[in-house]
């Protein structure tokens, strides 16, 4: 097959599986006001359960060695996955969650990224520690027997219906009551509080379902590539998202496909595509981590609303007041 | 027996490190109201400086130490003034200084790391000679670590307790307003504790370097959360609680690596951090919480 073909064919499947991260970490952060450092994680625990609940069990020798070793057919291994980042997040969501200042999610996301990253590399019996797992088989493609390539394109058609299933989903819970109810949460606790909302336990839910859709975009990752490993989650990675989503603009669905053309398909390949520099190994690397900690920081200084805004609905009796300059969510849009 | 008593001496020198960083973490916390996720960044800064005077320009660990920290502090000034204070004068919600200081985090250690490279680094220095402390095994260096580390809690004390600037860092972290009204200049102590906030670190930093021998720019960045477990145990934003956690949680981890794989001491540290958050999270070492 043509080389550039075959190349955009695996930008537009990762471009699928980002919008359905950035619908996840919108509704927690863009909707929610839920402040996630570790999505990454969620999306590493999709993928791992993903990955031992289709590869069979382990035959000792190069898979090396994981838990479970299921055999399922897909669509349930990715299903799986999301239930696995949910349950994550419940207990994330207890310890952090409760009446806590947003700080103190933070620091908990944090600390729980670093310790499951630590111990998915170090201990060999979970998910076969540095090395990872590998050799997940293609959905469907022992009814299919198509070629790498070809089959390529019946993994984009998946990524697809699942993309436009995680954006109808994304718009719903946005439009639904629940939705509204989160926004206002987002935009002032106590006042949801005095209203008799239970603050807690709307929040915890979307960090669930945000976890959700991290859990099943980790594990169409894992399905494509076959191959999994602590050095796919590392901290930047989920910046990249949270760029992504910054810049798309926060609260906005259609900012979110935005943003993910933008921030981990466009960024991601052209830093790709900088030469090595002889002796200086890890110099792109670096440069990339500088470049999203920056992009991160300017975003919210000079954009905090992103390119595509989100649109607050107004009640027209309402007179419009302006707030203080620099808090976007107090310069109400009619 | 003896296995559990040389857990706590390591403990204490583990507990050294990590009050110096505790203290500075949570003092800025104090007047400022936000957590710093890029302060173990300042740590990390302070270990790579420390190595440019001790291998480059042969100076001697401990004078290095002293130097790197100065750098440090200028740093943490320069990262208020020009990275925080814009969103502060734009009155930014806590929710987007957060992001702030995370996209400062990941910025910082990837200059670190494109700068000295990934790779392990190494101070010239011996440890000295081992000492006897009953039936325990020291080095002189450990003991130095020791003993540095209680004389920069003394001048924490003193700072806080004896000057005028300690005492507006407390009416500061009581109550902001309060100490506004009262004619305290809440800029200059702001600029101050960031300057005192990053020494710490820096000092913080050389010498975390110098206990794990060989280090590399995910230094700070692995021990942030250790940091974060010491302060929250001992009440965030209270100096003295800061301490006392640090003594809990670095004997904790020592003692257990006596009786479980020593590698997962960290993960030790997160246990018991999750404990105070799900039972206490105002912390234990504090009666009123400002959570």
């Amino acid at each position: 097959m043509n080389g550039l073909l075959y190349y955009l064919l695996i930008a537009a499947v990762y471009f699928c599986i980002y919008c359905i991260y950035c619908w996840g970490i919108n509704l927690q952060f863009g909707v929610a006001g839920i402040l996630n450092f570790t999505f990454i994680t969620f999306v590493a625990v999709g993928a791992y359960f993903a990955g031992v609940t289709a590869l069979g069990a382990p035959d000792g020798g190069l898979s090396g060695q994981y838990i479970l070793g299921w055999h399922l057919p897909f669509p349930i291994p990715p299903v799986l996955g999301g239930i696995a980042a949910a349950i994550l997040a419940v207990l994330v969501g207890i310890v952090g969650l409760r009446r806590l200042r947003s700080d103190y999610l933070a620091i908990v996301t944090v600390s729980v990224g670093q310790i499951a990253w630590f111990i998915a590399g170090n201990n060999v019996h979970l998910f076969n520690g540095w090395d990872g797992i590998s050799q997940v088989p293609q959905p469907w493609n022992s009814v299919f027997h198509l070629s790498f390539t070809n089959y390529g394109w019946v993994f984009l058609v998946i990524c697809i219906v699942l993309a436009i299933i995680g954006y109808i989903v994304s718009q719903a819970l946005y439009r639904s009551p629940y939705g509204r109810v989160l926004r206002a949460i987002r935009d002032d606790e106590d006042v949801a509080a005095a209203l008799g909302k239970n603050v807690f336990a709307y929040k915890m839910s979307a960090f669930i379902i945000g976890s959700v859709f991290a859990g099943i975009g980790g594990a169409l990752t894992v399905e494509f590539v076959g191959a999994f490993n602590p050095s796919g989650w590392t901290t930047p990675e989920t910046f990249i998202i949270w760029a992504a989503m910054l810049i798309g603009g926060q609260g906005n669905n259609k900012g979110m496909i935005l943003g993910a053309f933008v921030v981990p398909v466009v960024f991601n390949e052209i830093t790709r595509f900088l030469p090595n520099i002889p002796g200086h190994p890890q110099l792109i690397d670096s440069f990339r981590g500088m470049a999203i900690g920056l992009l991160l920081i300017l975003a919210v200084r000079f954009r905090p609303s992103g390119l595509l805004p989100e649109r607050k609905t107004l009640f027209s009796l309402v007179p419009t007041v302006k707030g203080s300059e620099g808090d976007d969510r107090h310069v109400l849009q009619g | 027996m003896s296995l559990l008593l040389s857990g706590i001496v390591f403990g204490l020198i583990t507990a050294s490190v990590l009050s110096i960083a505790s203290v500075g973490l949570t003092m800025q916390f104090g007047v400022t109201n936000f957590v710093n996720f890029a302060y173990g960044e300042l740590l990390t800064s302070g270990a790579y400086f420390a190595l440019v005077f001790n291998q480059s320009l042969n100076m001697n660990i401990w004078v290095a130490l002293v130097l790197a920290a100065l750098i440090v502090a200028v740093e943490s000034y320069l990262v208020n003034r020009v990275v925080i204070q814009p969103f502060i004068k734009r009155k930014a919600r806590l929710l987007i200084l957060l992001v702030v200081t995370i996209g400062l985090q990941l910025f910082l250690e990837n200059a670190i790391q494109a700068i000295w490279g990934a790779g392990f680094q190494q101070y010239k220095t011996s440890p000295g000679s081992l000492l006897h402390l009953g039936p325990v095994l020291i080095t002189v260096q450990q003991l130095v670590i020791i003993v540095v580390a209680a004389c920069i809690m003394v001048a924490t004390h003193m700072l806080l307790k004896f000057t005028k600037l300690g005492k507006a860092m407390r009416a500061m972290s009581d109550d902001p307003e309060l100490a506004r009204v009262s004619g305290i200049a809440v800029k200059r102590v702001t600029d101050i504790t960031w300057l005192i906030s990053g020494l710490l670190a820096g000092a913080a930093g050389v010498i975390l370097a110098i206990n794990t021998n060989s280090f590399t720019p995910a230094l700070g960045a692995n021990f942030l959360f250790v940091i974060f477990a010491a302060v929250i145990s001992g009440g965030i934003g209270n100096p003295y609680g800061a301490i006392a956690g640090a003594v809990v949680i670095g004997v904790v981890m020592e003692v257990s690596a006596s009786y479980i794989d020593s590698a997962y001491k960290t993960v030790v540290a997160f246990a018991i951090l999750i404990l105070v958050l799900l039972v206490r999270p105002q912390g234990i070492f504090r009666s009123r919480g400002r959570v």
